[in-house]
């Protein structure tokens, strides 16, 4: 049977693949994107429902998202189910793993907060002295930040930190400052912290996702097609030449084994699924290091308080309301002494209700506590960096597969005493700010969510310029393999304290344009 | 030949088969227009009462005592009890994993068993007062980390549970639509976007 040829095989279809295949077709380049799961049909698949109508009442089917706390009964059926592809993890090393399959991938659901890295990222070793640096600075990837801006319309307010990089950022209302949002501003310039305010994508119609900035685009061209409900099983290499020269796959519903072909290869299915992908292959793995140095960013830490004259429904408007975003502060001067190196962002949010798990009451009493707080609380939590440590990995398990007998992931990843040290620093500071600015304090704690909560998993696949260091070279391309490349944020060295969407964007788009450079030149 | 007997042989049979399933060789059902009316029917929480199957009897009547003091009727909505929340939780608890079964079972024991030492009587039993030096020792503020003791922890799951439960209920909605102020006082009510089974696979 004749076979369709291509230039390029993509594998997953979020924002990195998007914008592999938008930037690739665009020039001529034919590719194929294979993803996993089906298209979601937003119209097709929701319908309004009322919580009592549902099997659970909104609680949600016990067991089946245990590591999914971002799930509810209303969603539950966009992630990746847990018992149909499982991973595993210790006993005491819980590691949140969540996923989403549909075409589109987690670019469907996002929360859609952008930030540049900086140089503290970026040149971290430099600055500090542990870890690595990146092969890459801010000043060479800012051209494709800003593209990767305009894009997705991303809003902010220019601030001129050099720990805060401003964008190339499109026009946005700026809303009047509350009375809470003045006081907690006040008190955080006392201490020398700068305020900002949150950045974020608008996107279209509030979706900022490949399914509706990348891939149309890229259809268009003609030059791309998207098989869906392809399950990669793993990466073919040709015997002469030890190439890549396609994949193996399962047919998610029929479960007929597929083979497709191309010159290049791209994995974008996200940092881990990249990985088990590299691991299955048992390919581009002669540093050792596929699956080594896995972190995200840990949040949680969470202190909450209450400002008195906005309770019992006296609050006027202007009083609160709004909220205030505090990028990274500490550490910035070389040689600062702390008992943690990095730093952490607080986001902060003015004027909501409080949960009912801050009170200890019950019955009446609570319900009148409820009443006389609703609308009056403050509450913020921490984005904290996350030191990459080799010892934090995943690797395959052999004696686990999922419904298409593929072997997962075990994956082995704990916070050490900088991120827990980080998070009692990040909950006194909050604390501090909120006495100063008057507040009432309600509940407060240091505690973080386990790893990969954040669903900013990254860094198992790092780039570098020593192959003994690094799996990928400075353009997102294996050390080993010279026609394979992975532009999903397993490519990350360091993470920040930022969201790593839009970096991933940008280093998809420059690793993009350098294969096709590559492939016009003839070069693989 | 017993009619099931039948039905099985006649399955068994490649050639006959289709032809059955088919409605014969002269339906139109598919055609346009054709369609059979659409069948009505009732929720069956409407038509029906739970039966409960998890807890003990005393556990289920400790969970309803429980219940009502954590969640009673407030600002004319509708309290736990009248929500059919004890019931609803024998369901979710017996459909969960083992550790909110242990969790829920322990709990509720625990409360009966203070009931005893205290008072020498059941904890459904207890008068308010009494009831509130058991529960109120057990509270505890929390964020994300339920606290570390276990009796904490289950008086902190249940109470979110409870809570939540009620105002999910068919019944509040129900007081809610017809009180709308109601609504905004005691939140819950919630209605939102479900999705629906994506292009669900079949077990192989």
């Amino acid at each position: 049977m004749p076979r369709k040829t291509y230039d390029v095989l993509i594998v997953g279809s979020g924002h990195s693949g998007g914008m592999a295949a938008n930037v690739l077709t665009s020039k001529g380049i034919s590719c194929l994107m294979l993803n996993a799961g089906p298209v979601a049909d937003f119209e097709r698949d929701r319908v309004t429902k009322a919580a009592h109508e549902l099997p659970y009442r909104g609680l949600g089917k016990p067991g089946d998202l245990e590591h999914v706390f971002q799930a509810t009964e209303y969603n539950a059926n966009t992630w990746v189910s847990e018992k149909e592809i499982p991973y595993t993890h210790g006993n005491q090393t819980p590691y949140n793993w969540v996923r989403v399959r549909l075409v589109g991938g987690r670019s469907l659901f996002w929360a859609r907060q952008s930030f540049r890295l900086s140089d503290y990222e970026f040149k971290a070793a430099d600055h500090d002295g542990v870890g690595e640096n990146w092969p890459v600075s801010l000043a060479e990837m800012d051209p494709f930040y800003s593209r990767v801006e305009r894009i997705l319309k991303v809003t902010g307010r220019k601030e001129g930190l050099p720990q805060f990089p401003d964008g190339d950022f499109a026009e946005s209302q700026e809303f009047p400052q509350t009375e809470a949002v003045k006081r907690l501003t006040a008190a955080a310039q006392k201490q020398g912290i700068a305020v900002s305010r949150m950045r974020s994508a608008m996107g279209e119609n509030g979706l900022a996702s490949s399914i509706n900035l990348l891939l149309p685009g890229a259809l268009a061209t003609g030059k791309l097609d998207i098989a869906a409900n392809a399950v990669v099983r793993e990466v073919t290499l040709d015997k002469n030449t030890g190439l890549a020269n396609g994949v193996l796959f399962v047919d998610r519903h029929s479960r007929q084994e597929m083979e497709a072909r191309a010159k290049v290869v791209v994995l974008a299915a996200g940092t881990l699924e990249s990985t088990r992908l590299l691991l299955n292959s048992k390919i581009a793995n002669s540093s050792g290091l596929v699956g080594r140095y896995l972190f995200d960013q840990q949040y949680g830490c969470t202190v909450v308080a209450s400002m008195p004259e906005a309770r019992d429904g006296k609050a006027k408007p202007g009083m609160i309301g709004g909220g205030v975003f505090i990028p990274r502060f500490r550490n910035l001067d070389k040689g600062a002494k702390r008992n943690f190196i990095r730093g952490y962002a607080l986001p902060m949010g003015t004027g909501s209700t409080p949960d009912a798990r801050y009170f200890p009451a019950y019955g009446d009493e609570l319900q009148k506590k409820l009443d006389s707080y609703a609308g009056s609380c403050i509450q913020g939590g921490i984005y904290g960096e996350v030191l990459p440590r080799f010892e934090n990995h995943a690797r395959i398990n052999p004696g686990v597969k999922d419904a298409w007998g593929i072997p997962v992931l075990h994956v082995d990843a704990r916070y050490g005493g900088n991120e827990r040290n980080m998070a009692k620093d990040a909950a006194n500071t909050m604390e501090e700010l909120y006495r100063d600015a008057g507040f009432e304090i309600l509940v407060k704690s240091d505690r973080v969510h386990p790893p990969g909560y954040s669903i900013h998993e990254l860094g198992t696949c790092r780039m570098g310029k020593d192959p003994r260091k690094s799996v990928l070279n400075e353009w997102n391309r294996s050390h080993d393999i010279k026609n394979l490349y992975v532009v999903d944020g397993s490519a990350f060295v360091t993470g920040g304290w930022q969201n790593p969407t839009l970096t991933i964007l940008a280093l998809s788009m420059r690793a993009s344009e350098h294969l096709a450079d590559q492939l016009r030149a003839g070069e693989v | 030949m017993k009619r099931r007997r039948l039905l099985q042989a006649i399955a068994a049979s490649p050639a006959a088969a289709p032809a059955l399933l088919a409605q014969g060789p002269g339906s139109r059902l598919g055609q346009a227009g054709t369609a059979p009316a659409r069948i009505a029917t009732v929720p069956a929480g409407e038509a029906a009462t739970p039966a409960p199957r998890f807890f003990s009897p005393i556990q289920l009547e400790t969970l309803r005592k429980l219940a009502a003091t954590l969640m009673p009727p407030l600002n004319g909505n509708p309290g736990a009890i009248e929500a059919g929340v004890p019931e609803f939780l024998d369901f979710l608890a017996g459909s969960s994993p083992a550790a909110r079964q242990k969790l829920y079972r322990a709990g509720l024991d625990h409360l009966e068993a203070e009931a005893k030492r205290l008072h020498a009587k059941s904890f459904p039993s207890l008068e308010d007062g009494q009831i509130d030096a058991i529960l109120k020792p057990m509270l505890a503020p929390w964020t994300y980390d339920p606290p570390a003791d276990p009796r904490k922890h289950f008086l902190a799951a249940a109470r979110a549970d409870i809570r939540a439960a009620t105002l999910n209920s068919r019944e509040w909605a129900a007081a809610a639509s017809s009180a709308p102020s109601r609504r905004r006082r005691g939140g819950g009510g919630t209605v939102g976007l479900y999705w629906l089974p994506i292009d669900p696979t079949r077990p192989a």
